[in-house]
This record gives structure tokens, sequence and C-alpha cells, in this order.
């Protein structure tokens, strides 16, 4: 097991420098910033080759990525290009907390309703219940995510009003009332709250279906096998068989599973953030590209990614871990 | 007696699961299932509206009428679904922009499986070095963040149909990929491929007679759910302003400006909102139906 862990470890460093140059690539794609400034006649021209060379804009993305990746070893990520005068470091630290705190609790929320759900319609395999669990899962799937935000926006932050019928039922977008950052710690918690409902119902909405297939396909899986069938033999209550046999080993793909979706977490939504103008990592990406700032961008995307490679291997040794039927040499 | 019922009841089937060709058997339980059945009525009604509508409603989906009256009207029979910001005929710029989000979602779809099984069936079949190298890089593709590169890219390469196709299968290929080369490592153990193998066969005459045919069915039900998750991301892509350019519709830039009149005129994001959900759950009833006529045990 160490050796495999070694091993593994040792075969995520080419695996990070691909995806470290794939995405520089891409980004060297998208055009010079400094260009546009020729255009503006107050800043002058030797300024302006002054920030190119700076920002290493004079050299072919391969070498640009050389001279990032120089800093990059060294702890130094670069200066922000979309907010100038912060580093990209801070930028991305200030984030990262919102998407953090929206992306676990989606993730919390959809698993809370998608596991049972799905439990229910194995045990009730071909059942009214199983049809519409199916139907409602292929509908969560098949949202687009911009579309349910847009719908659930118009519904409760414009069609329905609070009891005084002025204020909307729950606000449009963004993540706190503006007034509210020094208020205390249980005002500001119920005015979060508010927030947090539209965005994590779409996003759950449109996950919570992908879970309960997965749970329903490995419950299935698990009640057809022989030791079920012994259980029941012996007289266990069936309330016994499912939750203490069936369920325990129907759970070992499923904690697999959650540890590949952790990453997630950190790498946002970009278009729900997008729509209900969360300042989160998401968002923040797709804007920081847009406008080439790619110091920020690349913190983002290195930040999931190497976390999606990790939580690979953790996923894995979790697996090994909770099921000593499986080994790895 | 009761023997009797039984030979009657066996007279009464109309056919076995052996009487049926592979393909037959397919469509035999295709056509049992109901989400599948669902799934193929939505998207018939879907095409029809998309290919057959113009030829009934024949206005231009470009036209724009001049003067403010014109902008934002409410459905009337001049305009069975108002005009846009623009002063275009909704129901015109819906059945365009449906074939342009198809046309997208097919062709992306399609060639994404396509690349996905060559690199699948070259990794698979020669192994060793090249098996390494084409799968850490599909390793690597699929640890990427694939939305905000995809926004990357399309807002570097261009906004015409050819380029949103290029960037969705640039993002696309990695877990048909995967999937052909499990594929592959299991069915070049088989006898027959040692038989032409024997022969004197062509590497590249064993990959694409022999082994790709043996994929092909669980292609198809990953091309399938495939199209849904492509017309997904051209919607997407086109949300954020990087898609197809006016004055082209797609489904997904008809979406583009509408947030900001979702106070005055929801019905615009209502419309391409619900052809976009509609189509995708199509695809993905009927695919789903088509992975268990295929093979119930399938996992995709």
């Amino acid at each position: 097991m160490r050796d495999y862990i070694v091993r593994r470890v040792l075969g995520m460093i080419p695996l990070i420098l691909i995806v470290m140059i794939v995405s520089f690539g891409i980004f060297s794609l998208v055009p010079n910033p400094f260009a546009a400034l020729i255009e503006n006649p107050r800043i002058k021209k030797s300024d302006i080759q002054r920030l190119i060379k700076a920002w290493g804009f004079d050299l072919p993305w391969y070498l640009r990525f050389f001279k990032w990746f120089g800093g990059v070893i060294r702890g130094d990520w670069g200066p922000s290009l979309l907010y100038p005068g912060s580093l990209a470091r801070d930028i991305i630290a200030r984030a990262l907390p919102v998407t953090v705190r929206l992306m676990g609790i989606e993730l919390l929320v959809s698993l809370a309703v998608a596991l049972p759900i799905g439990i229910i319609s194995a045990v009730k395999q071909y059942s009214v219940t199983d049809y519409v669990v199916t139907v409602f899962s292929f509908l969560g799937m098949s949202m687009p995510s911009f579309w349910l935000g847009l719908m659930m926006m118009m519904l409760f932050s414009v069609v329905l009003k609070r009891p005084d019928g002025m204020t909307p039922l729950l606000p449009a977008g963004g993540i706190i009332t503006p007034g509210l950052e020094d208020a205390s710690f249980w005002v500001k918690f119920g005015d979060r709250a508010q927030y947090l409902v539209l965005p994590v119902f779409v996003l759950s909405f449109i996950s919570i279906g992908g879970w309960a297939r997965y749970m329903r396909s490995s419950m299935l899986e698990v009640v057809r096998q022989d030791y079920i069938r012994t259980a029941r033999a012996k007289g266990a209550p069936e309330r016994l068989v499912i939750n203490k046999h069936a369920l325990r080993n129907a759970m070992i793909p499923i904690v697999t599973l959650i540890a590949l979706s952790v990453p997630g977490i950190v790498g946002g939504a970009a278009i729900t953030e997008t729509i209900f103008n969360i300042p989160g990592m998401g968002s923040l990406i797709i804007q920081a590209e847009i406008k080439s700032d790619y110091p920020t961008a690349m913190i983002g995307l290195m930040l999931a990614s190497v976390l999606v490679i990790v939580f690979n291997l953790v996923a894995d040794i979790v697996y090994a871990w909770i099921d000593p039927r499986i080994k790895y040499s | 007696m009761a023997e009797k019922a039984i030979e009657a009841k066996k007279k009464g089937q109309k056919k076995s699961s052996e009487d049926y060709t592979y393909v037959g058997m397919v469509f035999h339980r295709l056509t049992r299932h109901k989400l599948a059945m669902v799934g193929a009525f939505m998207l018939i009604l879907i095409l029809l509206f998309v290919f057959v509508g113009p030829l009934v409603w024949r206005a231009d989906p470009n036209a724009q009428i001049e003067g403010i009256e014109g902008l934002f009207n409410v459905p009337s029979s001049a305009h069975p679904m108002g005009t846009d910001d623009y002063g275009r005929d909704v129901l015109a710029r819906m059945f365009f922009g449906g074939r342009i989000s198809l046309f997208i979602g097919f062709i992306s779809a399609i060639t994404s499986t396509i690349v996905g099984a060559v690199v699948g069936l070259a990794a698979g079949y020669y192994g060793g070095w090249a098996d390494n190298i084409l799968m850490r890089f599909t390793d690597a593709m699929l640890s990427i963040p694939t939305f905000p590169l995809l926004i990357a890219l399309a807002s570097v390469i261009g906004k015409g149909v050819g380029q949103i196709i290029l960037v969705i299968v640039v993002f696309g290929w990695m877990v048909d990929a995967r999937l052909v080369r499990g594929l592959t490592l299991s069915l070049k153990e088989q006898e027959y491929v040692e038989a032409a193998r024997a022969i004197g066969a062509s590497a590249n005459r064993i990959m694409w007679r022999h082994l790709f045919p043996n994929t092909l069915a669980v292609l198809i039900v990953s091309t399938t759910i495939g199209i849904g998750g492509a017309i997904i991301y051209e919607a997407s892509i086109s949300f954020l302003g990087f898609g197809v350019q006016a004055p082209f519709a797609s489904w997904g830039n008809m979406l583009q400006n509408a947030q900001q009149f979702i106070w005055n005129s929801p019905r615009l994001i209502i419309y391409p909102g619900l052809a976009i959900f509609m189509t995708v759950l199509g695809f993905n009833f009927f695919g789903d139906g088509l992975r268990d006529a295929i093979d119930p045990k399938l996992k995709l």
C-alpha cells in the first residue's frame, strides 16, 4: 500500500505539469491586455513597452510560461491584472471562502436529499415512487443551470413579494445586504442565508438527480447479492437487512464519488455565480481570463486541477480502506 | 388443462428474444422502454418544430421592425411569440436558432466520439508507452476544470458555428477515449483478434474492422447522451456572450441579453430555455433507454 501511494504521488508530477502547460497555452491565446492601451493618447508609448516587458508579453508563450513557472516555484504567483495593485493570490483568497460556503452547502443539501430517495427508489424498484424519482432525476440532469437560475429569480425576486408588498421574497443576487457587514453574527448569518437559498436550490436541483441515480444503481447491485438473501433467510427484519447489510456495502462507491466531488467545492460554479452575482471562484476565473489576467486565472485553475488529481488518489485510498476486498499492489 | 393453458400462452407470444437479430432485439427492447419512447416523441416534436415550422410560419428571423413600438411586443397574431429587444420575430428565431443548436449538438457529439474512439483504440491496442502517453494526457485533460478553459478558448478563436464545435470537441473526447480503451483492452484478448492477426491483418485493419464495430453500441449511447450535453455547453457559452454571434440565432444566444429584460419581458427567457431543456431531456430519456436496450448491465 505504501509503495502504491508513493508511486501514485510521483505519477501526479507529470500530470500537474501537463495541466499547467495546457492551461497556460490556452490562456496565451487571449490577446495581450496592454496592446489596447496604445489607443489611449494619455499613456506614453515607453510606459506601455515597460508594462509589456514586465509582464512578459514580449516573449513567446512558452518562454512566458517559464517566467511564470519560475515565480510559482518561489511562491510568487504574480500580481493581478484584473484588480491592479493587488496580488493574484489575495484576489483568490477573497473569492475562495464565498465559493466554499456556497458549494459546500450545496453538496450537503444534495446528498441529504439524493441518498435517501436513491435508496427508497432502489428498495421499491419499479414502484410509482421509483418512476417519480427517475423522472425528477432526469429533469434535474437536463436542466440548463442558467435557465433554472433565471426562472427561480423571476419567481422569487420579481413575482413573489414579502407581506409588505414591496420587497421581493428573496434577494435576486449578491451575498449580503449592503451595510450589514459589521452586524452581529446571527444577524449576518440570517441575512447571508437568504442570499444562499436560490443559488443552493438551483445547484442542488441539478446535481440531486445524478446522485440519486448513482445511489439507486449501487443499492440495486447490492440487494441482488447472495448475502442479502442469506440475511433475509435467517429472519433478519427487512429494515435491518436494508440499513445494515445492504446500505453499508452500497455506500462504498458513493463514498468514493463524494471524495471525487470535493474539488468542485473549490472550483465553484461559473454560470450560477455569474447569474446570482456571487463573487466566487467560478465567476472570478471567467472574468480574469476575459481580461487576460492570467496570474489570477492560473491560480484558480491550478487549485481546482491539483485538487482533482489529489482527490482521485484519496478516492482510491478510501475505496481500499473501506472495502477490504480491494488490494493495491 | 394446465398444460394446455401453457401451450396456448406459448402460441400467443409473438416472438421470443431468440427470433430477433441483434438490432431487432435492441429495437424491440427500446420500444418497451416507456421513458425512451417519451424521449423519442419529444425529439420528433422538436425536429418537426425546427424543420417544418419555418415552412408554415414564413417570417425572416433577422428582420427588425423599425421604431420603438416594434420592440418587446407581446404575443399577437402578427408575432405568435412576440418580438425581442431588436424587434425581431421570436418564433422565427426559435426555428432557426433550434437548427443551429441541434446542428452544433449533433456534430460536436459525433466528432468528440470519433476523436475519443481513435485515442482509445490506439491506446488500448498498442499498449505500452503509447497507452501511457495518451492516457496521461487524457487524465490531465479530465482534471482541468473544463468550463473556464472552454470559455477562454471560445473567447479567442472566434464566434462561428465551426469554432464553437471545435471548442466543445477539444474538451469533450476524454470520457469516450477511456471507455473505448477499456473495451479494447478486453476485446483484443479474444480469439477472433488473434485469428485476424494470424492471417496477417494490419494493426489498422484489426482496429477499425474488428475492434471498432464492437465498441459501436456503447459509442452510440454515449453520443446520444453527449448531444444533450453539447447543446447545454453551446447554450452556456452563448449565454456568457462567447457563442454564435448575431445575426445568427441559436437557442443559447437568444438568452444572452435576456437576463437584462427579466423584469419586463420574461418571455424572452422562457421560450428558448424551455426548448433547450426539452431537447436535452429528450436526448437523456432516449439515451438512457438505448443503453438499457443495448446492455442493461452497462454503466456509462
